[in-house]
Formats: C-alpha cells, structure tokens, sequence
C-alpha cells in the first residue's frame, strides 16, 4: 500500500512543493497550508489518520487486556471474549525538534537546510494540528534555544518562532535531546530535524535517549546538495561554520573519498537508527517536500497501528 | 640585441603575479563555508596538490603573451645589423683596416682581430666587395677592392704582425681613397684596432665620403700590465788603453698592481754578459746602470732584454757600438807664442769621454800634405797665416771637409787672399774700454751652441773679454757669436765640404777669462767636432725609418768604413727576420726600410766578412702605452662632416638616411612581438571560453559546481 500511495504522490503536481517556490511564500502560516493542502489533495485520500476510534478488528481477549475493551455485543453473539482494536490514538503529541546550530544556514540553492527545516516543520506541525494533535517546538543548537510546549493552540506561536529562529551558535545533539525528553512527560511523537554532524555513535545515543522514553521518533537528516556530492572544484579554504577552523583543500583530490565519507556516515546512522527502530530518512535539501512529507505520513502511518 | 626601454623588463614580473597569487594567495581569499569539516579533516592532506596548476597549457599561454608584450614595450632593436642591413640594399664596398703594429700583439689581440675580419668578409654577399688595408705607421692595401672573398680570407691568414707603430692618419686615407673611388651606393669602413690614443692626432685630414658607415671594433683588454725598455744611454770611458762602455737601460712599466721585480740582461755579440734584477713600480720606470763592457770590435751587436711579457716586442732593445775614433787636432802657433797660448785649450781637449782628441801642438805654420792627411782640425792660434803652398794646402784640406780655426790675437795679421778663405776682415786689436765685453748673442741653432740652448745650459755671459779684434763680416760669413757691444766674437764660412771658424779674442786667459768658465771645455769640445765633422754614431733606429744607403751624409751615423757603402759596390741587406733586400749599385738613392726589429746586416752579394755592417732597430717605445681612445671619436672625425650622421652605440658612424633605415630596421621587431601576443591572447580567449564552457556543461551534469578559472 505505501508503495502505492507514493507512486501517487510522484504524479501528483509537486510544484508548490518545491523549496525554490516556497522559498518565495513569506508567511510559514500560508506555506504550511499550501504545502499540506496541495499535498493531501494529491494524495485522494482522507489526511485523517488514526484521528477518531475508528474499529479496525478484532482480536481474542488474552490476559492481561483492558476487560473495557471488551466487545459485549460480540460476546452476546458469539459468547467469546473479543477485544476491539482501534486505528489510532487520538490527541498524540507531536514535537519537532529543530536543529538551529550554524551548520543548518548553509545552503548552495534556492535555500538552506534550516529553511528548508523550517518548511517541514511548520508544514507538519500544521498538518498536525489539522489531525487535531497536540503540536510543540523546540529549536536547540548545544541547548534548548526556544522550547514551545505541545498544544492544540501553540500552532501559530510554533510558526512565529519558526519565522524568527536565528542560526548563530555551534551545536550538539545529546544536551538539548536529552533535555527536551525530560521535558516531555507525555509519550508522542518527536520529529528531529538536523544536519547530524556528529559521529554516528554520539547521534544515536543521543536520539535514543527520546526513544528510551517511549517517544515514537522521526529523524529527517537533511543534507544540502552540496553536501552530498561535493562538487567543488576549485582549490579553496574551507571554513568550518561552526568552528571557523579553515582548512586548504583540494577539491579534485578529495571529492570522491568525501562522498566515499558522507555515504558511509549517513549508511551507519539509517543503520544504527533503524537497529533503535526510529524512522530515519535523508533528506535532500534541493528535492520537493512531498518526499519528506510522504516519509512522514508513512511513518506516521506505521506508529498509529496499535498492536 | 640592445633594448631601449629595458625598464619595461620590471614588468616580468607580473608573471609570477598569477602564479603566486593562484598559488597561495588565491586559497587564502578564496574561502569556502563548509558546514562541518569532519569529513574533510579524516582525508589525508596533501599539500603539494595545493600548488596543482589545472590548465598548463592557458597558464602558458598568459605567461607568454605577457613577455611578448613586456618585450615588445622594451623596444628590442639589433646592435650589429649594419653588415646585413647594408647587404639588403645594394652591393657595398668594404674597407677592413687592420691594424697590425706591434702592440696588437699584447695577449691573443691579433687573433682576435683577424676573427673579426674574417667575420666581415664571412659577412660579405657575391655582389660585395672589399678591401683589407693594414695600418701601423704606414698603410699597405693588402687587397683592393675585391669580390674573391677567398682572396681575401687567405690575404687574412697569411697575414703577420709587424714591428710597427700606430699612425691612423695613413691607413684611413687610404681607405677614405678606396671608398671614394668606388661606384657602390653603400659604402663602409671597418675599424679594426687596439684604438691606442698615442697614434691618433686629430689633424689627419681624413673625411670618408657621404654615406659611409663607419663601424669600429675594439679590441682590447681589461687590463694591460706592460713593460719595455724605453732606452739604452751609454758612456764610453778608455782604460789602459782600451774603450769600455757602460749601458744604463731604462726600464718603464705602463700598468700594474704591485711592484714587481724583472730579470735583465745584457748581451753582447749574442753572448750573455750580465743580469741583473730590476723592481719596477706598478706606473713608473727605473734605470738599470750594468758593468762596463770592453768595446774592441766594430760594429758589436748588443741587446738588452727583458724577461718577456704580455708584449715581447718591447721587451727589448738592440743597439750597435763600435770604438770610438780619436779625432786628429794640429795646432798651429806660429814662433815666440804666449806660453800658456795653447795651455787651456789643449787641456780641455784632453779631457773627453765620448771623443777623444788627439791634439798636436806645433809651433810653426808650415804643414805638408801628410800633416793635413792625419788631421781633422787645424788651429791657427794666435799666428800669421800660412802663405804659399801651405795656404794652397790648407783651403785643398779645407775644401776637402777639414776644419780650420783661426784664433785671433796679437800676432794675426790679415793677408791678401784671405778673404777667399775667411768669413770676413779682420782688423786690429781693440780694447773694450768700458769694461769687459761678454758675449751677448749666440746662435743656439748652430751645432756649436745648441748644446746650450736648454735651460741651465752654460752661462757664456759669466766670461769677460777684455780685447779682441774686430771681423768686418764677408758675404760668405755667418755670425755665431756677438759681444754685447755687437762686435764678432765667432763666425763661420763653409768652404767646399769643410767649415772655417774665426774666434776673435784668444784662448788663452789674456784677452779674456773664458778659458776659466766652465762652459769652455764643453765649448771647444763643440768647435772641434763641428769643425772635424764628427758624428756621433747612431746605436740602434727604429721601426719604420727608410735609410739613403747612398747618401753620405747621412751614413755617416751608421757605417765606420766608406768603403761599405759605397754607391759603386752593390750589397744586399739580410733583414732580421731572415729576409734579403738587394741593394744594386747605383748611382741613384738606395733605400732601406727598417720594417723589422733585430738587426740588419748590409754586405756584399755572396760574401760573409768578419764584422758585417750591422743596423740596429728596435720598435717605437711609444706604441707600447696601450691606452685606448674612444672609437667613438675617431670615427666621429672621420665621417663626412656633410652627412652630419650620428655615432652609433658601437661606434658606428651612421649617415641620416642610412641611420633612419637602421632605426627602423632595428626597432621594427616590437611590432612583432605585439602581433605575436595578440594572436596569443586570442587563443588565449578561445581556450578559456572552451574550458568555461566544457566547465559549464559539467556543472549542469552535476559533476562540477565551480567552474575553474585556471
């Protein structure tokens, strides 16, 4: 089925999802409308998944199970113990936790990570709120920058400060995480948005620590096209944004044990976050959203079966 | 190549501009921000890949089409292209003067210049032609206006140095003579020379015709350490009857650094009799004084050398001595003289080193014809004149190229006839009766007085005469001599060959104190060799002197015996170098050029006799000053004053129209150089567009994303 609903989704007119178009929409609150209206009208389907207490089967009553599922009017019939099972929760959680550390800024196209970040997450955060979650923010670099708490109502507090997030400081991922868990008391579901620039081990660890709470995570690790497949080709010095440490390069000489590099690094962490059972997908900053928004839904998709 | 601009070369510099600035600079601004260099940093760094230039061919390019166009901004003209610009204009006619004296000798200068000659005749079309005129103090036009280059390049092969000296005046004459001869349109003078400044006058009167180019070559040396032996003195002394001389050489040195000290030695008769060792200051000279040496033989051969140097030619100096011949004097002084009449001048006469005198003192007048035949001078001293036969015998002798002094006293009397034989009348005796009369004019252009003519050479005013007589002058007499009174104290009538003197006043110390000055004994030393005819005998000539073997009187310096150059008799001249000049007799001149150093031997055809004739010739000592002049200045002197061209950087006399064809031809080549860029820079341009282009087109493939600009 989801490979069916993506073959939708590639026919569909993307146009208006992509991030060199949306680049020119100033106001996130109409970006995210746009983005998840002409998103949904692509998809033909309903956008309301797991929302209300929609039945979904039945199964034999073991041990253990909540006696007030229990379906009486199948027993009445069958006089056996049945529980229903439902689609979804309803009312869950949903936090993006945006990275906002310096390296986010860069971007060689129409925009950079943390704006193409940006539209994720207000696109999300609106399409969750039109699922009628509870949406919330927090823009962290080596710390929780802006922490806006999950809500029915936070949806245009979560685009204001989207609007006006700054990058400016180096970043880390396991302080502002690990903080952001303690935060959150409710199990939900925890979007990160980041450029991942830390050994594998150190970013799982970090993330884990959100899934170790019972937070149902979604990683979209975005990568600048740049970053990708570094095509420089001109000796230059390159400036770490974060640390300003400038080193000497040789294109030519380097791109190809760089891409080498950038493979085996997002490779260990889809496998390492995969091995954690969070849902891990780059993104690449020059593609339409829809990509990124479909890898949203499916996951979406997979956590609201309750089993 | 020469460049006239060359401060344009600075701009070189500019390429290593891009190189520099690609290569370390470049990184430096060019700073690309990375999010994270996490990756980068585990990538091994490589820094000579840092300097990696990625386009060599379009980094050549730029760099070459820069120094063309820095070249072309210098102004690069040709130095040297007269030859081959004149070669495109129409036949030439070339003279190469070619200096050959002595001095080109110095170091490998003569092989050099020979190179530069045949590098001129190398240079020469079918249709050229060219002459080869040697200069020393002569010229000599080798070949004359000749097309046969091999001719000319053989003539330059068999050609030797000479002992000559520098004259510039003779050999540019001839070459101006050439040139104006010649039909050609262009015409040229080549120069070839040490330049010394001592050969060049400024009075030479040679004007090349219009359009001549003027090309001098240098040749010369950085230094030019020189010594010579500039001149031999020598003294003759008798000791127990025997002549001994005694050489004093002096020895110059033109440059040097240090003082140095220098072996030489005396030979005599090619035998080698002393050495000595000589320190010669680095500009300066000294005087080497060696032990007298017995002279017995006629014409002994000495040399006096020096060990050789950079210029062996005046390393030394040959001279030819033979004995001295005492010279014969009979004085005559009639009967009853003063006793001291004769005292004063024959001790003077007695006392000589250079001539002896042989002096005879008679008290009669009578003399036989073998008297006179012994004698060179006769003295009447304060006597009667001879009368008779012996006066006949005296104006014979006279006559004959003998001497004759008369003395005038007390006892001279004037006879009829004498005014055939004596410059003027003599009268009496008179006294100066305001005081002493002194000697207030002497003829110092008489070889009696010219002696004194230096400075501090005698004070004749010192004596005092007291009486004399008065000589009322013929119209054959001379004066030599006058009181301050402006009486006659000397005069002279040439009679035949001989000479007859007439002194006034006495020689003794009577009539006047002269016999008492100093200036006496060189004085009457004087009177008698004038009268006697003694020469004194020429030890060595130089090169380029021309001899009158006919001519007696000038012979008279060389030969001791008449018989050997007699005009009748025909000989033959061995020169040094081994070579023969007949010398037939005739009765016309016979010349000898001494174009040789060493010694020339003079001898009849076919015999060898014991003491040969001999010459002595040394080169001219003042070629050996090796200063150079600016060849710029002679060849400014010489150009046509009609031309009114200008010197060029090599000395080059240059005419205006042939200058401006020069200048053009010479300067045309930035013109060159700046077409030559321009086609590089529009390759240039091309190249880079492709590479842009080809850069572009990755980029949109997604395998560039900077494109490279070098």
């Amino acid at each position: 089925m989801a490979v069916r609903e993506r073959s939708s989704i590639q026919g569909a007119d993307t146009q208006f999802l992509d991030p060199a178009v949306l680049s020119r929409i100033s106001g996130l609150d109409l970006l995210a409308r746009t983005v998840v209206d002409g998103f949904l009208q692509g998809l033909h389907r309903s956008p309301h998944l797991g929302m209300s207490l929609d039945f979904a089967e039945h199964r034999a009553y073991m041990p253990g199970d909540d006696i007030r599922r229990i379906d009486w009017k199948l027993f009445g019939r069958t006089d056996r113990f049945y529980v229903k099972l439902f689609e979804a929760e309803t009312s869950a959680n949903f936090m993006v936790a945006l990275d906002i550390s310096r390296s986010m800024s860069f971007g060689t196209g129409a925009v950079t990570k943390l704006d193409y970040a940006r539209y994720l997450a207000a696109s999300l955060s609106y399409f969750s709120q039109k699922q009628r979650d509870r949406v919330g923010l927090a823009t962290f670099d080596h710390e929780i920058v802006e922490y806006v708490p999950p809500s029915t109502r936070h949806l245009q507090l979560i685009l204001h400060t989207l609007t006006r997030v700054e990058p400016g400081r180096p970043g880390t991922l396991r302080d502002p995480l690990m903080r952001l868990g303690d935060n959150l008391h409710h199990r939900g579901i925890i979007l990160v948005l980041s450029d991942f620039y830390e050994e594998p081990e150190q970013v799982i660890d970090s993330v884990r620590h959100l899934r170790a709470r019972g937070h149902d995570v979604i990683v979209f690790h975005l990568l600048d096209p740049a970053e990708l497949e570094f095509p420089y080709e001109s000796a230059a010095s390159f400036r770490d944004m974060e640390s300003d440490i400038m080193i000497p390069i040789v294109p030519d000489e380097l791109a190809d044990e760089y891409r080498t590099l950038i493979g085996q690094h997002t490779e260990e962490l889809a496998r390492l976050f995969t091995g954690s059972r969070i849902d891990y997908t780059v993104l690449d900053t020059s593609k339409p959203l829809d990509y990124a928004l479909f890898q949203y839904l499916s996951s979406r998709e997979k956590m609201s079966r309750v089993r | 190549m020469g460049l006239l601009a060359p401060l344009f070369l600075l701009g070189l510099v500019g390429l290593a501009v891009p190189i520099i600035v690609h290569l370390t600079e470049k990184q430096r601004r060019n700073v690309v921000d990375f999010p994270s260099l996490m990756f980068l940093r585990k990538i091994p760094f490589r820094s000579t890949q840092r300097r990696r230039i990625h386009h060599w061919a379009l980094l050549s390019i730029r760099a070459l089409a820069l120094a063309l166009l820095v070249a072309a901004f210098t102004r690069p003209f040709f130095a040297n292209d007269e030859v081959a610009i004149g070669s495109t204009l129409g036949p030439r006619e070339v003279v190469v003067v070619l200096d050959r004296s002595y001095s080109m000798g110095y170091g490998d200068r003569w092989e050099r210049a020979k190179t530069q000659a045949r590098e001129v005749f190398a240079g020469l079309d079918a249709s050229d032609r060219a002459s080869l005129v040697f200069m020393g103090r002569g010229a000599e036009a080798l070949l004359r206006s000749t097309s046969d280059r091999d001719r000319l390049l053989t003539a330059l092969d068999t050609a030797s140095l000479s002992a000559d000296g520098t004259l510039y005046g003779p050999a540019l004459k001839l070459a101006q003579t050439i040139l104006e001869e010649s039909q050609f349109p262009n015409r040229e003078a080549v120069i070839i020379s040490d330049f010394q400044r001592n050969g060049w006058k400024g009075d030479e009167g040679v004007t090349f015709p219009p359009g001549t180019v003027v090309k001098s070559v240098l040749i010369s040396d950085d230094a030019t350490p020189n010594a010579a032996v500039a001149s031999v003195a020598f003294r003759r002394e008798f000791f127990s009857g025997q002549e001994r001389m005694t050489a004093t050489a002096r020895v110059v040195r033109r440059q040097g650094e240090a003082p140095a000290d220098r072996t030489i030695v005396l030979e005599v008769d090619g035998q080698e009799v002393q050495t000595k060792t000589v320190r010669l200051d680095p500009t300066g000279s000294a005087t080497v004084t060696f032990e007298p040496f017995t002279l017995s033989e006629l014409y002994t051969r000495g040399s006096i050398r020096l060990d050789p140097d950079a210029l062996p030619q005046d390393d030394v100096f040959h001279f030819v001595l033979s004995p001295g011949r005492a010279m014969r004097i009979l004085v005559l002084e009639g009967g009853s003289p003063r006793p001291d009449a004769s005292l004063y001048m024959q001790r003077a006469l007695e006392i000589s080193e250079e001539a002896s005198f042989q002096v005879d003192v008679r008290r009669s007048t009578s003399l036989s014809a073998a008297d006179l035949e012994a004698t060179d001078v006769v003295v009447l001293n304060d006597t009667r004149f001879p009368q008779g036969a012996t006066e006949d015998r005296l104006r014979g002798f006279v006559e004959a190229g003998g001497g004759l002094l008369l003395v005038l006293g007390e006892r001279s009397a004037w006879q009829t006839g004498l005014e055939e034989l004596l410059p003027g009348r003599f009268g009496p005796a008179r006294d100066h009766t305001r005081g002493a009369a002194r000697l207030g004019y002497l003829d110092y252009t008489h070889p009696v007085f010219e002696l004194f003519a230096g400075p501090r050479g005698g004070d004749f005013a010192r004596a005092r005469f007291f009486r004399s007589r008065d000589l009322e002058l013929g119209p054959e007499g001379r004066v030599l001599a006058r009181f301050d009174d402006g009486s006659v104290a000397l005069a002279e009538r040439r009679l035949g060959d001989g000479h007859v003197l007439v002194w006034t006043s006495t020689m003794d110390a009577f009539w006047n104190d002269l016999a008492v000055q100093p200036v006496f004994l060189p004085f009457i030393h004087q009177v008698m060799r004038h009268l006697g005819g003694y020469r004194e005998r020429v030890p060595w000539f130089t090169t380029g002197q021309v001899l009158d073997l006919a001519d007696p009187d000038g012979m008279v310096f060389v030969a001791d015996r008449e018989r050997e150059l007699a005009p009748d008799v025909a000989q033959v001249a061995l020169t040094p170098g081994g070579g023969s000049v007949a010398l037939p007799a005739t009765s016309g001149p016979r010349f000898l050029e001494l174009e040789e150093a060493g010694f020339y031997e003079i001898r009849p055809p076919g015999t060898n006799p014991e003491r040969t004739l001999a010459i002595a010739v040394n080169v001219d000592v003042t070629e050996s000053e090796l200063e150079s002049m600016d060849p710029a200045e002679l060849a400014a002197a010489v150009a046509s004053r009609e031309a009114g061209g200008e010197i060029g950087a090599g000395g080059e006399m240059l005419t205006p129209e042939i200058q401006a064809r020069n200048q053009e031809r010479r300067q045309s080549l930035w013109r060159l150089l700046m077409v030559a860029a321009l086609v590089l820079l529009l390759a240039e341009t091309a190249i880079s567009n492709w590479i842009s282009r080809a850069a572009t087109l990755r980029f949109k493939d997604g395998r560039s994303y900077v494109p490279s600009n070098t």
